[in-house]
């Protein structure tokens, strides 16, 4: 750990889920879909667990999705964090069908200080994907998509 | 009838002979392995053996002290079975289970298990799991680092898919701590009532302080051998009827979050070997000891385990129709030694000394934590 470092857990990739990694860097979202069966796979695994077809194909999405579950975060936690509680972190179920966690985040992927009742956040509120950049990691997250028309 | 075919074909059944508890603290002022040396000799001299007849040990994949040390430190001449369970609190129940398949298929005669853990002195073992590999590096950077965090967003969805308010887990919170009052050995014994649940601070909305467990120090152990030796030794046995394990689909530790039925535990796995093996049926156990890291754990236990339907745990527990549960105090108030107590407690039950005794009991069950690959057993008051 740098001496700048604040103390955020940092993913550490390895070769199964480094192009995951790279992607978010370009401010893409890559989930695996296999070649064979066509199923969605979340974490990032080297062989399809549905059909056994190595090599699930890094597909990009758009990360549209809805929340699945939703909590807020309190003290006591890492000392990193500490000027960021109360924020929300959520599952969210991609159109896909896949279930991912990230950050409540404004529209420009700044993380919210908030318990979630401002914002009225729910099961099955719907959410689009952002990135915030958390101490040089870029980390996918959603923010409140706007209704549909 | 039941038949218990898969049972029939063992040579032996085993039961547990001997268990010992250092006292529970906030800091026990040893190393664990010291701790954990003290609760095995405290485990044996229960059941009147010594070091000297020990030839298995299990152990969580957790435990600071390997079995190799424990052997040598002790003394014991030849371990001829032994082995470690992964997964935290779900390593439990199946560590005292493989014990069982030790004595059980002619292994081993007398096997020891234990549990020492400076998790209140110790310090908090999320603070420092700054590098996050595997699962961890989808989770961790978002803060979910502590195991409260992984089973809140359980704990909304089964609250918002079952309509569960929460006083459902403010009622395990003040029926455990009013079980910790009637036992002496338990951390906790200031009164809790519904307002001061509903009152506590929330740590990982939606789960408040008193849905979560302690963090303690401790040191337990448990000494099994056959249930033919068993009948010679000072102790009250606790015949090991079952158990099984299970880890489900898709798992990932805490976080199962990612296969085809979020809010589905491993426990729904893990019941119907359970009750395969034993030959039994929920309307058979007497009393339960839920894994209880955190409240929620309690209802999803009645219902996955098939005490209750689902979506039916509040109506049942507050009916009267449930066994007791975590008698006494468990995690949230007695002490948190990733389920061991539970374990000894459970024995306890079989024995007729829990400071919240249930009358005859027959078959005892203790469950282990399931957001992880977990386990389940039952001790009974009579042999195979």
């Amino acid at each position: 750990m740098s001496v700048a470092d604040p103390g955020f857990p940092i993913p550490v990739p390895d070769a199964d889920t480094q192009p995951f990694w790279d992607a978010c860097a370009r401010g893409e979202l890559l989930i695996q879909r296999c070649g064979r069966c066509s199923k969605w796979l979340w974490q990032p695994r080297p062989i399809c667990s549905s059909c056994q077809a190595p090599d699930p194909v890094w597909t990009r999405v758009d990360g549209a999705g809805v929340v699945a579950s939703w909590m807020v975060m309190r003290p006591p936690t890492l000392p990193a964090y500490a000027e960021q509680v109360p924020f929300v972190v959520l599952l969210v179920e991609l159109e896909q069908g896949v279930r991912l966690l990230g950050y409540l985040v404004d529209d420009a992927g700044q993380v919210l200080r908030t318990d979630g009742a401002p914002e009225k956040v729910t099961i099955g509120t719907r959410v689009a994907l952002r990135f915030h950049d958390q101490a040089g990691t870029p980390l996918p997250c959603w923010t409140m998509a706007a209704p549909r028309v | 009838m039941v038949t218990r075919p898969a049972r029939r074909a063992r040579r032996r059944q085993a039961a547990v002979v001997g268990i010992h508890a250092l006292p529970f603290s906030k800091n026990i002022g040893m190393t664990e392995r010291r701790a954990g040396g003290l609760a095995i000799l405290g485990a044996l001299a229960d059941a009147g053996l010594g070091v000297a007849d020990v030839d298995g040990m299990f152990r969580y994949v957790w435990e600071g002290t390997t079995e190799m040390e424990m052997a040598r430190i002790l003394g014991v001449p030849n371990l001829r079975m032994f082995g470690e369970v992964d997964y935290g609190g779900g390593a439990g129940a199946p560590t005292v289970s493989h014990a069982a398949l030790a004595i059980e298929n002619d292994l081993a005669d007398v096997v020891v298990v234990w549990r020492a853990r400076n998790r209140s002195s110790g310090g908090r073992p999320w603070v420092s799991q700054l590098h996050a590999t595997g699962q961890d590096q989808f989770e961790r950077p978002y803060g979910i680092v502590r195991p409260v965090d992984g089973m809140a967003l359980h704990t909304r969805f089964w609250m918002h898919r079952y309509g569960w308010a929460p006083e459902v887990l403010g009622r395990v919170a003040v029926t455990q701590r009013g079980h910790a009052r009637r036992n002496p050995a338990a951390l906790m014994q200031k009164p809790m009532t519904m307002d001061d649940y509903l009152g506590s601070r929330m740590i990982a909305d939606p789960l408040r302080l008193f849905d979560c467990c302690l963090e303690t120090d401790a040191a337990m152990a448990m000494v099994l051998t056959s249930a033919e030796r068993a009948t010679d030794l000072k102790s009250t046995p606790a015949f090991v009827t079952g158990f099984g394990m299970g880890s489900g689909p898709q798992m990932t530790a805490m976080t199962f979050y990612y296969g085809e039925r979020l809010g589905e535990t491993p426990n729904r796995y893990v019941a119907p070997e359970l009750w395969r093996n034993t030959g039994l049926a929920p309307r058979d156990i007497d009393v339960v000891q839920f894994y209880d890291a955190f409240t929620p754990q309690i209802p999803l236990g009645f219902e996955e385990y098939g005490f209750c339907g689902e979506g039916e745990s509040p109506a049942y527990m507050a009916d009267g129709a449930a066994p007791p549960y975590n008698t006494s105090g468990g995690g949230l108030s007695e002490a948190y030694v990733h389920g061991f107590n539970l374990l000894v407690e459970g024995v306890r039950q079989v024995r007729g000394a829990s400071t919240s005794q249930v009358a005859n009991v027959r078959h005892s069950l203790v469950t282990s934590g399931n957001v992880v690959p977990t386990g389940a057993i039952v001790f009974s008051k009579e042999p195979w």
